[in-house]
């Protein structure tokens, strides 16, 4: 316990009280180093790997839900149309997962600025949407799309009358 | 659980409930001999519920000397219509027993029909009443209670009319009618002991021979006329002939020219001569050995007597007749008596008894309140044989029989009203019992609501009141906040429990206590509470007769009472007779009791509603002019058509009902003769019910399509029954639109004979006829659709006379195993629940039928939702509502909707009254019986404590640690 604490403590604290502040900047450069150099080189390579990089990372993002489409048609291939809780599962979670993507679209290109964001978030929203229809795709095969008449049987009028008839046999 | 699994689930319960009532009594012994908990018996319900593994009964005895309680563990009884679950211990009494054992089953009240004949048993120990009725049955009522001890039902044509009861040390009757089958029965049991059949020769006499018993000889006379008589005596047991029939000389019986009237009073036969000068009554004893003819002039006994004569009532220990109503006569000694005393009233009963003061002449009559007094042969007032000027509602008594205490002048007096009810009288004038039997011939059965109570009433007119600001309504609401304080005060203070006893007619909360009003052919009307059975008024209309209906005309509804109308003929003029009562009380209401001029065609009530919450009447009469009652409801006729069908010439009548401004008038629009080119009768026509309400306007198919229903509220399935020249006799049935007289579909079926029994509900129709060619009783039924697309815009009313398109008609038919004598269908009050067919058999069970075995579209290609197609239709033993109640002679079943949707209510009319509930889709609107109240409150309380406590702990764990 007292071990965790005072790795807490390392691990958060602040020391404003360094005692040897003049000591970092007192030792010398090591031998071959140039300061001026490894500067500017620095400078050059961040900027175009990091970019590029970001840029593969984010098309990576983008393209994931379209990579999805192949195993989505493969699991709702195998998971069949009978209702039961399994499949009823599975398509349950091929429609929320595009859904709650999609909401967080703007959380997930947070950090994206550049000259292809515009068409990331395009590719990513459209990979999503694809997902859905598939989704619903299923669902309709399975027959839970209130899609027929009879899904609204229940919602129709009961038929009315407008004529009243009476009598029966002769009572002479 | 399927269906099968539960029939028998429910069968075994049925059975199970004999079993232990069986229990109970074997389980008297061995309570007695032991001293503590003695006796314990467990019985593993039957193999055939084995899913279920609570179902068995255990009957342990309990030495409570003090009260006959017994301990029923785990006493499981499942039915469709009710699922009661007893578990733990139960305390079930032999009354309690009775009880739950009607709770499954439905409560039956036998009876036996009119009595004929009835003579007291005074020979076996447990004293009866052997009687024979009308209805042709046999029966033995408890001396004490009037309850029936055993009974035969015998055939109801002219096989089984009983013409002879005598009860001897055994019971001996003659029923039929050439061939006479002479039976004797054990008057303890009611066991057949001997039978026999005599047969006579020339059946063209048949209906003239008598019979009585003679010193344990059967006696059979019949009179030939202008020749003799004939005489044979027979053993009683055997049927063996002793010797040949003497033939008696008589050539003086001849009714018509010598001979005006003749009566036979055992053993004398007695004939008034028709000669006026000198009318004489001649008289002879058919059994005594030389033959001897008494004569006495009618002048002798009564001065100016036309030569009316009638025979003594109630089993006269001295043979006697009544001439003219007035004077009594006598045979004694081979010679005529005339008594002294003089009959007081034309209407009066007389007979003579054997009393501790010897044979005693007894008269009753009801022209003042009934009245009874008797005289000794002399003519003597016996004082101690009267009754005090009581006011019984006893109507034109007749004796049947009359007992009388060997040693002291107590006398019990059986007598039939004109009612038809039997009363057992205290020679005091104390009524020991009355049996009701006008209730074995009913003609009509409504179902009434009951009206709300008066705190639901008060709240009722408190949301009605529309107008007012909201202070009145706040006003409004306060006041019967207090009312209904001040109800509870008084409810507790006077420990009244809620709804019980008879005074409580309030509608419970489900509406399932209803009153029944039941009309009879004898012209009585019943309320019977239907929960109980009992009758809560009665009301007798001797000149009602005929044909008769009853109308809702109002429903109980604050501050209106209810109101029925009886629609019927009077029985003096043949006229149209209208009485109203109000249902609850049974009382008239003269202002809308009317008699009419003319004879009633049909009769019709309307939809809408005056002020006043009446539905008026609309009586087509037999000039095809129309009134309507009241009179002031004439303009809400509108849009009203009827339809007179004559049965025998099958020539059917529609007319459209009409108010122009001035008086409602009848315009015959249509006509239609049913029986094609040959002579057709109808048998039996069915509209849909009035009660009856479509929910669905279609079915879903397999394909998830819509089939809609052609539900047109207008059709009448009419059943008829023709020759044929080729084919003997073709059923035809017919589906009109009664509003344009339209054929919407039809069937026949050759060979066959017409059961007058259809029923017709929503798009459904249903018929049964005796197929001659198999020989066996089949069932068809038709289904009318529109076809995949709705014909009408949902919501827009249906017209008749707008449709202009044919439906599709499914047709089909199945064989039934058994004869059925009633069918109707269930009614739900919205009409969600599954529809049953419920079938009347004439082997005295009611079965139900789901639709989804009779229904036309069964056997459809490529529909999974409907059973595929076989001719036999089962009818399993564990659908029958009766469970091993046999209800004889079954005329009709009725049917009501209960509050709750999956309930209906029925009633099975004929010899016997049976009430039950029939829930065809199971009470999936009710919580079971066994549902555990006290575990769920239990388990409710405990998580609502273990939050509360699990929250003040987390709470206190959550302190402790922010301190650390």
């Amino acid at each position: 316990m007292s071990q965790l604490k005072s790795n807490k403590k390392f691990k958060w604290a602040l020391d404003f009280n360094p005692k040897n502040k003049s000591q970092t900047s007192e030792i010398p450069s090591p031998p071959g180093y140039s300061q001026s150099t490894a500067v500017s080189n620095a400078e050059s390579s961040k900027d175009t790997d990091s970019n590029l990089l970001l840029i593969k990372k984010l098309w990576d993002v983008a393209l994931g839900p379209l990579k999805q489409v192949p195993m989505n048609l493969f699991i709702m291939y195998m998971a069949g149309n009978s209702i039961s809780i399994f499949p009823i599962m599975m398509v349950g979670m091929l429609i929320v997962r595009p859904v709650k993507a999609l909401f967080s679209t703007q959380g997930t290109f947070k950090m994206v600025e550049g000259t292809q964001a515009a068409g990331q978030k395009f590719v990513y929203i459209i990979g999503n949407i694809v997902n859905i229809l598939l989704a619903l795709y299923k669902c309709q095969s399975m027959g839970l799309l209130p899609t027929h008449s009879s899904d609204w049987l229940a919602f129709e009028e009961p038929i009315l009358k407008a004529e009243h008839i009476g009598g029966g046999f002769s009572m002479l | 659980m399927n269906v099968k699994e539960r029939g028998a689930s429910r069968k075994a319960a049925g059975r199970e409930v004999r079993q232990a009532s069986g229990k109970t009594a074997a389980s008297e012994k061995p309570r007695a001999k032991g001293g503590g908990c003695c006796n314990r018996r467990c019985k593993r319900a039957a193999a055939a519920t084995p899913h279920r593994a609570s179902l068995h009964t255990c009957i342990h005895t309990h030495t409570n000397k003090h009260s006959d309680l017994r301990y029923c563990t785990a006493y499981t009884v499942h039915s469709t219509s009710s699922s009661i679950h007893y578990k733990n211990f139960v305390f079930v009494t032999d009354t309690q027993l009775k009880r739950l054992f009607i709770l499954v089953t439905g409560r039956r009240q036998t009876y036996v029909g009119r009595i004929k004949f009835a003579q007291f048993d005074t020979v076996s120990t447990a004293k009866k009443i052997i009687v024979a009725t009308e209805e042709n049955v046999l029966a033995a009522l408890h001396l004490k209670t009037g309850e029936i001890v055993w009974r035969h039902v015998f055939e109801s044509d002219s096989s089984g009319n009983i013409r002879l009861l005598h009860v001897g040390d055994k019971i001996t009757t003659v029923t039929g009618d050439n061939p006479y089958l002479v039976r004797g029965w054990d008057s303890a049991t009611g066991v057949l002991m001997s039978e026999w059949s005599l047969t006579m020769q020339d059946g063209s006499r048949a209906e003239f021979s008598e019979f009585w018993v003679q010193n344990g000889l059967l006696v059979h006379m019949v009179p030939i006329y202008h020749s003799h008589i004939e005489v044979t005596m027979y053993n009683l047991m055997t049927g063996s002939n002793r010797g040949a029939t003497s033939k008696l000389p008589a050539s003086w019986i001849d009714p018509g020219q010598v001979i005006s009237i003749c009566l036979f009073t055992a053993p004398y036969y007695t004939c008034v001569s028709r000669d006026t000068p000198s009318r004489m009554l001649l008289s002879i004893n058919v059994t005594s050995n030389p033959i001897q003819v008494i004569r006495r002039s009618l002048s002798s006994i009564m001065q100016g007597a036309p030569g009316h004569l009638r025979a003594l009532d109630g089993n006269s220990v001295i043979p006697g007749l009544i001439v003219e109503d007035k004077k009594i006569v006598l045979f004694k000694n081979n010679d005529f008596k005339v008594l002294n005393t003089d009959v007081p009233h034309y209407i009066a009963s007389a007979t003579v008894a054997d009393t501790a003061r010897g044979p005693v002449v007894m008269q009753i009559q009801s022209s003042r309140g009934y009245h009874l007094i008797a005289h000794t042969l002399s003519g003597e007032l016996v004082p101690e044989v009267h009754s005090p000027d009581s006011f019984y509602d006893i109507e034109e008594p007749e004796l049947l029989a009359v007992t009388c205490a060997r040693d002291q002048l107590a006398c019990r007096l059986l007598m039939n009203t004109v009612d038809e009810a039997v009363h057992l009288v205290q020679q005091g004038g104390v009524i020991l019992w009355s049996r009701e039997e006008s209730l074995a011939n009913i003609k009509s059965v409504e179902f009434v609501d009951l009206p709300v109570s008066e705190a639901d009433a008060a709240l009722e007119s408190e949301f009605d009141q529309k107008e007012g600001s909201v202070w009145w309504s706040f006003v409004r609401r306060l006041q019967s906040q207090v009312q209904q304080l001040q109800v509870l005060v008084e409810r507790l203070r006077s420990g009244e429990v809620l709804e019980q006893g008879p005074a409580s007619l309030h509608r419970d909360y489900f509406n399932l206590h209803r009153i029944m009003v039941l009309v009879t052919e004898a012209g009585k009307i019943f309320g019977m509470d239907n929960l109980s059975g009992s009758l809560v008024w009665n009301l007798y209309l001797p000149t009602l007769s005929g044909a008769r209906t009853i109308l809702t005309r109002r429903a109980a509804r604050h501050p209106h009472t209810a109101m029925i109308t009886i629609v019927g003929t009077h029985a003096d003029t043949g006229n149209g007779y209208i009485v109203t009562l109000d249902p609850i009380t049974g009382r008239i209401v003269p202002e809308h009791t009317v008699q009419l001029d003319l004879g009633i065609l049909q009769c019709m009530t309307l939809q809408e509603t005056g002020d006043d919450q009446l539905r008026a009447l609309v009586i087509l009469d037999e000039d095809e002019a129309v009134q309507v009652y009241p009179p002031s409801a004439a303009s809400l006729v509108h849009n009203v058509h009827m339809y007179v069908a004559d049965p025998d010439t099958a020539i059917v009548k529609g007319y459209a009902i009409r108010y122009n401004g001035r008086e409602v008038v009848s315009e015959r629009t249509w006509s239609s003769y049913l029986g094609g080119s040959r002579l057709a009768r109808i048998v039996s026509v069915s509209s849909r019910s009035r009660l009856e309400r479509v929910r669905s306007p279609g079915r879903a198919l397999a394909d998830r399509s819509v089939l809609y229903k052609y539900s047109n509220p207008n059709l009448v399935l009419f059943v008829l029954e023709k020759t044929d020249p080729t084919h003997k006799d073709v059923v035809v049935s017919v589906v009109l639109d009664a509003v344009t007289g339209a054929v919407v579909g039809a069937s026949s079926h050759r060979r066959a004979r017409a059961l007058p029994l259809a029923v017709h509900a929503d798009n459904c129709f249903a018929y049964m006829y005796r197929s001659d060619k198999h020989r066996r009783v089949e069932i068809a039924t038709m289904e009318l659709y529109e076809g995949k697309d709705r014909w009408s815009p949902a919501g827009e009313p249906f017209s008749s006379s707008a449709s202009w398109r044919a439906p599709v008609v499914e047709r089909q038919a199945y064989i039934l195993p058994a004869l059925p004598t009633a069918a109707a269908f269930t009614i739900t009050e919205r009409s969600l629940t599954d529809r049953h067919v419920l079938l009347g058999l004439s082997s005295g069970g009611v079965v139900e039928v789901p639709w989804s075995f009779l229904e036309a579209r069964r056997g459809a290609v490529g529909e999974e939702s409907v059973l595929p197609y076989l001719p036999e239709l089962p009818l399993p033993a564990e659908r029958v509502l009766s469970y091993n109640l046999t209800l004889p002679r079954l005329a009709a079943l009725h049917t009501s909707p209960a509050g709750l949707e999956s309930t209906s209510l029925m009633l099975a009319t004929g010899l016997d009254l049976f009430y039950t509930r029939v829930a065809p889709s199971r009470t999936f609107d009710l919580l079971k019986d066994d549902f555990d109240y006290y575990l769920i409150t239990i388990v409710l309380a405990a998580l609502v404590l273990a939050t509360y406590g699990t929250k003040y702990l987390a709470s206190r764990k959550t302190l402790k640690m922010a301190w650390k």
